[in-house]
C-alpha cells in the first residue's frame, strides 16, 4: 500500500497546483505564466538532489530485495517518436495521465473520456507485443519474486 | 487556503520527494503510465494482482477524489480551449477529440518509454539521456500545438 500512499500525495499536489486544470496548462504552454516550469523545474531539482543524497545514505531499496541501482539510457529512435506523439495529445487535450487520472477521481467527466483514449493507445502498444519500454521498471520486477510484490500490494 | 494555487516552491519539491521515496522503496522509476499500463496488463489476463505501480496510479485517483470532497467539488468546471471553441451540440467534437488525444498521449508514452512523470521527472532527474530528449521534445511539441490551436480558432 506504500505505493497508493504515494500516488495519493501525487495526485493531490497535483490538484492544489492547477496541473489537472487544462487552462492552467494552456497558459503555461503558451508562455503566459510561468508557474508550471518552476513547478516542474523544481520537482525535477528536488528529485534529482534527493536520489543522489539516497545513494549516498542507502544501498538497498527498502521494500524490494534490490540494490539502489540506476543506469542512463542511450537515446533511440522511438523516444523521440514517442514524444512527438505524446507531445500532440498533450497540446490538444491540455493534460497528460496524471492529471486525466486526478481529473477522473474528482469526478469530470471530460477527463474519463481522455482517460479512454489513453487505455485504448496503452493497450494498443501492449497488443503489438512490443517489449516493456521501461527498463528500470523492468529491471525493478525482474528481480522481485511475484510472492513479494503480492505481499506488497 | 485549498482553493489557491499551491506555491510552487512547494508544489514541485513535493512531487520530487516523491520521485526519491518511490527509488528508495522499490528502487524504480516513479511514472503514472507505467501505472495505467500495469492495472491494464494484469486486467487483460483478467486479474487484479496490480503491483506497486498499479497501486500508485489509484492511489493517484483517490488523493485527486479526497482534495475534491475536501474542498467540496471539482477545481475546474470549462475545459479550455475545448469548451470555449465548441458550443451546444457541437461539444460532442469534445468528447471525440478528447478521446482521439488520450490515445495519442497512452501510445506515444508507452513508446518513448514514459509521460511527464516517467520521463519528464523520473527520467531527467537521474540525467538518462533518453529521458532528456523525450522530455524536451514532448515539451516543445506541445507548445507548438498549443501555440497552432490559439492561431487556428
Amino acid at each position: 500500500m506504500a505505493g497508493a500512499a504515494i500516488g495519493a500525495v501525487f495526485g493531490a499536489t497535483l490538484c492544489w497546483t492547477g496541473m489537472i486544470s487544462p487552462d492552467v496548462i494552456r497558459d503555461a504552454l503558451l508562455f503566459h505564466d510561468p508557474y508550471l516550469f518552476l513547478f516542474f523545474g523544481s520537482a525535477v531539482a528536488t528529485a534529482a538532489v534527493g536520489t543522489r543524497l539516497l545513494r549516498r545514505v542507502r544501498s538497498r531499496a527498502l521494500l524490494v530485495d534490490a540494490p539502489l541501482h540506476w543506469s542512463p539510457e542511450r537515446v533511440e529512435r522511438r523516444h523521440v517518436a514517442g514524444a512527438l506523439i505524446f507531445g500532440t495529445g498533450w497540446g490538444v487535450a491540455e493534460a497528460c495521465p496524471g492529471p486525466v487520472l486526478a481529473q477522473v477521481g474528482q469526478g469530470i467527466g471530460w477527463g474519463a473520456i481522455t482517460l479512454a483514449g489513453v487505455v485504448a493507445g496503452v493497450w494498443l502498444h501492449l497488443r503489438q507485443g512490443a517489449a516493456e519500454t521501461e527498463p528500470a521498471t523492468q529491471a525493478a520486477s525482474t528481480k522481485v519474486p511475484p510472492a513479494r510484490s503480492e505481499a506488497l500490494a | 487556503m485549498l482553493h489557491s494555487q499551491l506555491a510552487w516552491y512547494v508544489g514541485g519539491p513535493v512531487l520530487g520527494l516523491c520521485v526519491v521515496a518511490w527509488r528508495a522503496l522499490f528502487n524504480s522509476r516513479l511514472g503514472v503510465t507505467g501505472g495505467v499500463s500495469e492495472i491494464i496488463g494484469k486486467l487483460a489476463s483478467r486479474s487484479l494482482d496490480f503491483d506497486w505501480r498499479g497501486w500508485f496510479a489509484i492511489g493517484l485517483v483517490a488523493g485527486a477524489t479526497a482534495f475534491a470532497l475536501v474542498v467540496g467539488g471539482p477545481t475546474f468546471h470549462d475545459y479550455g480551449w475545448l469548451t470555449d471553441t465548441f458550443h451546444g451540440s457541437s461539444r460532442v467534437w469534445i468528447g471525440a477529440i478528447l478521446l482521439v488525444s488520450g490515445g495519442l498521449i497512452g501510445y506515444g508514452a508507452k513508446l518513448s518509454g514514459g509521460c511527464t512523470s516517467g520521463n519528464g521527472l523520473s527520467g531527467t532527474s537521474i540525467l538518462s539521456p533518453a529521458s532528456l530528449v523525450a522530455t524536451g521534445t514532448f515539451f516543445a511539441t506541445a507548445i507548438v500545438v498549443s501555440f497552432l490551436i490559439e492561431a487556428v480558432v
